[in-house]
């Protein structure tokens, strides 16, 4: 146990996604080493972002206003819509450039370890998307590891009733892998290829 | 590949040591607790990225360094291939072939195979299913590393589905219906998989079991048959929905290609419970056997045998027997006591106190 301020910094680095209390405490002493500027710097994006950035209330894309530049932009095809988990894998589809239409961002998989079922998720919101912007084809873009896989098969199961084309990216993907580290030539393939779930 | 040299740092009981092993045999003869089966363990590391004793990665590293770090040249095809596994104490580690970080450690795979042949082996015969179970795996792994990814989706959807079951607290709302249909049908997809491969190996395994055995023991009819959880003929789907309230009100998968079974004989009778000691020894030898047997042909490589002291629990009889047996390609065999007879070692490295000569 370190002295207040100290333990308050390294308690919540700790509590960050894959900081343990061992590298909590490195990133502590590294950010006490820090020049003062550096430090403030760091200290003042982090309020910066959480006082104008927030999530697109329609796609829940992370957005500075309402909605997100993409949802913003007539140019693409509002029937088409490509589900993701988060809003970092919206970058990697938007790099292979071969995608035109909309996102939905579920903000996680469903998994029961981390607690997490379809009511943690951005699913009804998607649901109600259907309709509303008559949607007619959805393009399942979770990660092709089991929990991805569970949740675009949950996803087929409650949007093919709707009557919508829904399809998952094709593998190509590695085994396991994540989507924010395919390289952009295999996401690219894997979007053409692009097949439809069993639901 | 083929070891030529091996290297561990703050591995076990060794601080630093450098070996070469031969292209046939090599024994490493050492007192006990000296370090013979760490060396053993050491190469098997490369080879699966976990240690055949079954133990974490933190009791790999010297007590007291930071991380352990096991490397080895060798040859595959005919290209040198240098590689390398760093281990810390704690998260994870990093793998390198010739130099190069590999993305996923995973990768690696492949790279090397191998047979180890331990005294807990009796287990195999002796103990509960799940000794059994692994022993197919391991193998299917050795033949095609997409058979890793196969395992760890089992065992990650297992987990997942029993994690939901108790989050129900025994209750079926709509909404825990769907979500587990969700992860009925996983279990499906991949358990069935991974059923299937278990199946078509133990079909490619017993020729060569009934061969080993009848090599070690002079005789006798050994079978291997896959007993599933479930009857296989409606499929685990049909088998999952049946078993929804149990799992439910007690919170566990009950069937699944995790309680399956391999169940072992000799000329009719359970060997678990049937079969003598030597028998149960013989067939533990056998089983080791097969699957080298079965590793080399799929693969057209012979898999490195590592041999821990298996020589001293054997009578005279079985030991001959074993030498025999023995399959050519490259292999490192420990002793405390004397090189068993007929062996014909390349190499004897002794050991002592973690350092080699
Ligand atoms: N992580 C470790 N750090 C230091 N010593 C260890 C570690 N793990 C095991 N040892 C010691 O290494 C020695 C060699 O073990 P082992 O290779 O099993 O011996 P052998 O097979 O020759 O009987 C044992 O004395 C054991 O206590
Ligand atoms: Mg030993
Ligand atoms: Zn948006």
């Amino acid at each position: 146990m370190y002295a207040g301020p100290v333990q308050d910094l390294i308690d919540e680095l700790g509590r960050l996604p894959g900081v343990g209390p061992k590298s909590a405490q490195r990133i502590a002493f590294h950010l006490l080493k820090l020049p003062k500027d550096d430090a403030l710097r760091l200290a003042s994006v982090i309020t910066e972002v959480k006082e104008r950035i927030s999530f697109c209330r329609r796609c829940f894309n992370v957005c500075e206003g309402e909605e997100c530049e993409l949802c913003l932009d007539t140019r693409r095809d509002p029937t088409l819509v490509c589900v993701v988990e988060e809003p970092r894998d919206i970058v990697a589809v938007e790099k292979t450039q071969e995608f035109k239409g909309r996102y939905h961002v579920l903000q996680g998989a469903i998994s029961p370890i981390e607690g997490i079922g379809p009511e943690q998720l951005r699913v009804k919101e998607l649901l109600a998307r259907m309709d509303a912007e008559g949607i007619a084809e959805v393009i399942l873009c979770t990660n092709p590891n089991i929990e991805g896989e569970a949740t675009a098969m949950y996803l087929a199961r409650l949007l093919k009733p709707l009557g919508v084309k829904v399809t998952r990216i094709a593998s190509g993907l590695p085994v396991g892998g994540d989507l924010e580290y395919a390289d952009e030539l295999t996401l690219g393939r894997a979007l053409e290829g692009r097949r439809e779930v069993e639901a | 590949m083929r070891v030529a040299r091996l290297w561990l740092t703050d591995f076990r009981n060794y601080t630093s040591v450098e070996a070469e092993l031969a292209a046939g045999l090599t024994v490493v003869v050492g007192r006990n607790g000296e370090g013979k089966t760490s060396l053993l363990e050491g190469i098997g590391y490369l080879a699966t990225l976990s240690s055949f004793r079954g133990v974490p990665n933190e009791a790999l590293v010297r007590s007291g360094a930071p991380r352990a770090v096991v490397r080895a040249e060798g040859e595959r095809e005919s290209r040198s291939l240098i590689v390398e596994a760093e281990i810390p104490t704690s998260g994870r580690g990093r793998v390198l072939v010739n130099h190069q970080p590999l993305r996923r450690s995973r990768d690696l795979l492949g790279a090397l195979r191998i047979t180890v042949f331990s005294p807990d082996d009796l287990e195999l015969v002796k103990g509960g299913p799940a000794g059994r179970r692994r022993y197919l795996d391991d193998v299917l792994v050795s033949l095609h590393p997409k058979h890793d990814a196969l395992r760890v989706d089992v065992e990650r959807v297992l987990r997942q589905r029993t994690t939901l079951l108790r989050q129900s607290g025994g209750r079926l709302t709509a909404e825990i219906a769907t979500t587990l249909d969700v992860w009925d049908a996983q279990l499906v997809e991949h358990g069935e998989a991974l059923v299937a491969a278990r199946l078509e190996l133990l079909q490619r395994l017993e020729p060569e079991l009934t061969k080993a055995y009848a090599g070690l023991a002079g005789g006798g009819q050994v079978s291997a048959r896959y007993e599933a959880s479930w009857p296989m003929d409606g499929g685990l789907a049909a088998a999952l929905a049946a078993s929804r309230a149990n799992d439910l009100r007690r919170g566990v998968t009950l069937v699944g290609p995790h309680r399956d079974e391999v169940a072992l004989g000799i000329d009719g009778l359970p060997a678990r419970t049937h079969a003598s000691q030597g028998e149960q020894r013989s067939l533990a030898l056998a089983l080791r056997l097969a699957a080298h047997a079965v590793v080399r042909e799929v693969t057209g490589e012979p898999p490195v045998l590592l041999l821990d002291d298996v020589f001293s629990e054997l009578d005279a009889g079985r030991s001959h027997a074993l030498v025999e047996l023995l399959p050519s390609g490259q292999a490192v065999l420990t002793t405390a006591g004397p090189v068993p007879e007929g062996a014909e070692p390349e190499r004897v490295l002794r050991v002592e106190s973690g350092v080699l000569s």
